[in-house]
């Protein structure tokens, strides 16, 4: 038999609450003024949950359609983009890590190099002035940056 | 490319717009001075460094305006431990604290550091705890309320505007306890913010609210609340003249909130003996007098290793409360 | 008995104050349209601005209250474009609004929601002008116990939502009210689900969720759109740019009701303008959509929500204004701000500074006329963001959903959270879920829990509190009659009309 999405999901998400409620459960209370507590409701919640996997993993509903391997590819290309986005943020400054990851994220989706590097100079260097001058709004300038202004 | 344009003419309009009414702001400059309140905008931590930038700038003591950058996250933990890891000795920055702080290190809420990790700086000004009732509540003073909840403590509920645990908590369990009445047995809801407390109080859905002299003001001229005791060492002057402190109706319990900030634990001793000296300069000036009654706030005078000093003792002595209420283990 | 209103138009229409509503209004349609930059942060950033220019206090309050309104409207902008929603308010407008985006119709949509908004808006501020002090009454009987109960009618009122797979309807709520749990217990102040990590302990933030949630989540999805081999929508078709009177005289109904439940929504201190979109919707979902076209970009659908959450966010200065109590964050915000002009709100203020409180309920109506002008021939040159190709726009998604969380949390933990629920939101798209519910769950369970366990404590656990007040009991059976009538109406009419006539004419208007 083949693995249905949402028998996965179900065996899944009955983990997960088992995991919740003995999180729930090993909380520890020193003083609580209701007699309901901070654990009844994630323990209820951790049931019903499990309940309803179960319903799941016994009647799936139709399989979606997954990606297939170049797409899961890209997919994780995207997501790894960002993560460098979001590493190298503070220690480079705003604009040359959104350099980067405009113009990576624009040839993902097939824009041409010369392209994709124009939108990254013209979106970082824009969004920075926009975002700083217009709005206040404070960002990473990068420490390399700061003997230019 | 019709869009192009479209997009060009709105950002520059507004680039134009906002660069106008931002002059003056500027980006990443060393010499800036910041602030970080380690919460979100608006609230109390948030008015604790414009209280200090505002103080600074109008009375030029500094040429930049000071930034004020928001880094919520664990009740202040976020920013703690991001001063002591990460810009531990940034002279330029200096972060908000309050009384609440002191508490949260006692109970150990701010994970690895401890309460002398930081450089405490100095305070601003100081709030005082107020035990409120409602107009038409049958207390006429603290006396007639103990009386009562040692009798019933089921018929009257507490509330204020945070955990158990937190310092607003700690107004309604120490009262309390100078009564000789177990806090565990009290009635005490937890709510988000003193405004929802306050809200409750005349609602009637609470009795008792532990809340801030400060945030009292518009309800006190309303008279839609009684004020049975201010947690203060003496009488407050002013619209509060004639609240009496816990103190005078026999009862030991003193709540001072005060607001104030700490810098990194590397910071030379050069930049902070600058800053406490341009603090406690600044409390001095007229204008910042007037700032500081405009935020509800009352004078307080404590800066470099005076303050230091008196924020640790603080946490120490918090850290026997928690023990004597039972909030450890 | 108006002095207070006219002394207010007096001082809102002075050249400078009207300047400053429009620049307020410019601004907030600005902050509210980018994801993740709210009213909040809007008003926050500009208010030390407006003060360091020595603004006096009703103009900077106009301008405030300006931005406040026009973050309302902007909000939709992305939930319509990009299915990505601007701001807490703007959740259920991705609802119907991008699939009419989808269906070519971006143009009348955006001129739609600005008209619903409008006329949200007006009802709740002639609300708020006309029964101020009233229902400042009414706000504060509600206690624990009655927001516990009105939590219970909510969620009896998001069984309609079930749709065609309750079961994964159900899962998604429940998931969201767990990720609510995330932090400080904030009764008993105990940690739960926090591993230790400070940045947990506050509990995950609702814009690093909406972010993650729709925005990290969509940019997959435009992947595998632009993968496609088949490519017959890769970019929605630009049909007609203007909203017709018919189309808006449709709406009427669902505008002026929606417009009311925001506004009493908005009213009660602690819950905003994502409550009332909620409710508006679900209500409207059930009143009109007769034919099953909720959800698939029906117009009532999209209009429900944006009048309710503009009517909320004017409704939130109900408290505000009467009891000196912040019904929202944005509210407690502008009382920071009034208080740093030595300004107390409460009942005093409209007696002792009739300028400014006659000034900011002026300008409210002002804000809003100059917010209408300003969105309808708008409507037509935002939607053609729809055009921008996807190498441009999926980058810009990025930026924004950075910035925002960034600008919020100045810090990198945000961030990353903020991938990792891109990811479950994708997963959970591509199982066949709806985000709404998740949403939902996650807003309406923390009130839910926290207002349950509040008022056992205020009796000392006596659980008959739950029920003691009529407004209590009045919310219990209506929360009943949701989830009982839809079952038992149709077997009662068929019972009694045994010409089978179908039900749906029966309350046809």
């Amino acid at each position: 038999m083949k693995l249905a999405a949402d028998r996965l999901l179900g065996i899944v998400l009955t983990g997960l609450a088992a995991f919740i409620a003995v999180q729930a459960l090993r909380l520890n209370v020193p003083i609580s003024y209701d007699p309901v507590g901070p654990k009844a409701f994630p323990l209820g919640l951790a049931i019903l949950l499990a309940m309803l996997s179960l319903v799941l993993v016994f009647k799936p509903g139709e399989d979606g359609q997954w990606p297939h391997r170049a797409l899961t590819l890209k997919i994780l290309l995207v997501l790894g983009v960002m993560l460098i986005y979001a590493l190298l943020f503070t220690r480079l400054g705003f604009i040359i890590t959104t350099l980067m990851t405009v113009a990576m994220l624009a040839r993902i989706f097939d824009a041409s190099w010369n392209r994709a590097l124009i939108t990254g100079v013209v979106m970082s260097v824009g969004s920075f002035f926009l975002f700083t001058d217009a709005l206040g709004i404070s960002l990473p300038g990068g420490y390399w940056l700061e003997t230019w202004f | 490319m019709k869009i192009n344009k479209a997009f060009h003419q709105y950002a520059g309009m507004l680039t134009l717009i906002g660069g106008a009414l931002a002059a003056g702001n500027v980006h990443a400059q060393s010499e800036a001075t910041e602030c970080i309140a380690p919460a979100k905008p608006g609230g109390g931590y948030d008015l604790t460094c414009r209280l200090a930038a505002n103080g600074l700038e109008e009375t030029g003591m500094i040429d930049q305006p000071m930034a004020v950058s928001y880094m919520p996250g664990g009740i202040g933990a976020v920013a703690y431990n991001h001063v002591n890891g990460v810009r531990n000795d940034d002279p330029n920055l200096i972060v908000a604290a309050s009384t609440g702080a002191a508490v949260n290190l006692a109970l150990e809420k701010f994970g690895e550091y401890e309460a002398d990790a930081v450089r405490w700086l100095g305070a601003l000004g100081v709030d005082y705890g107020a035990i409120v009732v409602k107009d038409d509540a049958p207390w006429e003073n603290l006396d007639e309320l103990m009386e009562d909840l040692s009798d019933s403590p089921d018929d009257i509920a507490f509330g204020a505007g945070g955990t158990v645990g937190s310092q607003d908590w700690m107004k309604a369990a120490l009262t309390a306890k100078s009564a000789d009445i177990d806090p565990k047995s009290l009635n005490y809801v937890a709510f988000e913010g003193g405004g929802e407390a306050l809200a409750a109080l005349l609602g009637d859905h609470i009795q008792v609210f532990t809340g801030d002299l400060s945030e009292l003001k518009s309800q006190l001229e309303s008279g839609k609340i009684r004020v049975l005791a201010s947690l203060s060492e003496e009488r407050m002057e002013g619209p509060y003249a004639d609240i009496p402190t816990a103190e005078e109706q026999g009862y030991d319990v003193q709540w001072p909130i005060w607001r104030g900030y700490y810098m990194g634990p590397n910071v030379d001793d050069e930049a902070y003996e600058a800053w406490a000296e341009r603090l406690s300069e600044l409390s001095k000036s007229d204008e910042f007098s007037q700032l500081r009654e405009d935020r509800g706030l009352f004078p307080m005078s404590r800066f470099g290793d005076d303050f230091n000093d008196y924020v640790l003792e603080q946490v120490e002595t918090f850290e026997s409360l928690a023990d004597e209420v039972g909030l450890k283990q | 008995m108006f002095d207070f209103l006219i002394h207010g138009f007096g001082v809102a229409l002075t050249p400078l104050n009207l300047g400053l509503a429009f620049l307020g209004a410019l601004l907030g349609t600005m902050f509210g349209a980018l994801p993740g930059i709210g009213p909040i942060n809007g008003i926050a950033i500009l208010m030390p601005l407006a003060y360091t220019l020595g603004l006096p206090a009703e103009s900077a309050l106009i301008l405030l209250a300006a931005i406040y309104t026009g973050a309302e409207y902007g909000g939709r902008m992305s939930s319509i474009l990009l299915n990505v929603p601007g701001d807490a308010g703007a959740v259920m407008t991705t609802l119907d609004g991008h699939p009419l985006a989808k269906k070519g119709l971006a143009g009348p949509a955006l001129g739609l929601s600005a008209v619903s908004s409008f006329v949200g808006a007006t009802i709740a501020i002639l609300g708020l002008t006309l029964f101020a002090p009233l229902l400042a009454e009414v706000a504060v009987m509600f206690g624990p116990a009655e927001f516990f109960a009105l939590m219970i009618f909510a969620f009896a009122s998001m069984s309609v939502m079930m749709g065609k797979d309750p079961i994964k309807t159900a899962i998604g709520a429940v998931l969201g009210i767990l990720i609510g749990t995330v932090g400080v217990d904030s009764s008993t102040g105990v940690m739960r689900y926090t591993f230790g990590m400070p940045e947990l302990y506050d509990g995950i933030d609702f814009v690093v969720m909406i972010i993650g949630l729709f925005a990290i989540s969509e940019i997959l999805l435009m992947l595998e759109h632009a993968n496609r081999q088949d490519d017959e929508d890769d970019i929605p078709p630009l049909g007609r740019v203007f909203i017709s009177l018919k189309e808006v005289l449709a709406c009427k109904g669902a505008m002026v009701r929606s417009g009311l439940i925001g506004f009493i929504i908005g009213i009660l201190p602690g819950t905003g303008a994502s409550v009332g979109g909620a409710v508006s919707y679900t209500t409207e979902k059930r009143i009109s959509d007769k034919d099953g076209t909720f959800g698939t970009g029906d117009m009532r659908g999209l209009a429900a929500p944006e009048a309710a959450n503009n009517a909320s966010a004017a409704g939130s200065f109900v408290p505000m204004l009467t009891l000196g109590i912040p019904g929202s964050g944005t509210t407690a915000v502008l009382l920071g701000a009034l208080m740093l002009y030595n300004i107390t709100p409460g009942p005093m203020m409209f007696s002792e500074r009739p300028e400014v409180a006659g000034g900011l309920i002026a300008s409210l109506y002002i804000g809003n006329v100059v917010l209408l002008a300003l969105n309808l021939p708008l409507a037509g040159v935002f939607a053609r963001i729809l055009t921008i190709p996807r190498w441009v726009l999926v980058p810009g998604i990025a930026i924004l959903s950075f910035v925002g969380v960034y600008q919020l949390h100045s810090d990198l933990t945000a961030i990353f959270l903020m991938l990792i629920i891109g990811v479950f939101g994708y997963l959970l798209r591509k199982l066949g879920f709806s985000l709404a519910p998740v949403i939902l769950g996650y807003v309406l369970g923390g009130l839910m829990e926290q207002n349950l366990r509040r008022a056992l404590s205020a009796s000392g656990g006596d659980i008959d509190i739950l029920w003691r007040s009529g407004i209590s009991i009045g919310l219990w059976i209506a929360a009943a009659a949701l989830l009982v009538l839809p079952w038992l109406l149709p077997k009662l009419i068929t019972k009694l009309q045994p010409s089978n006539r179908p039900m749906a004419q029966v309350e046809d208007d």
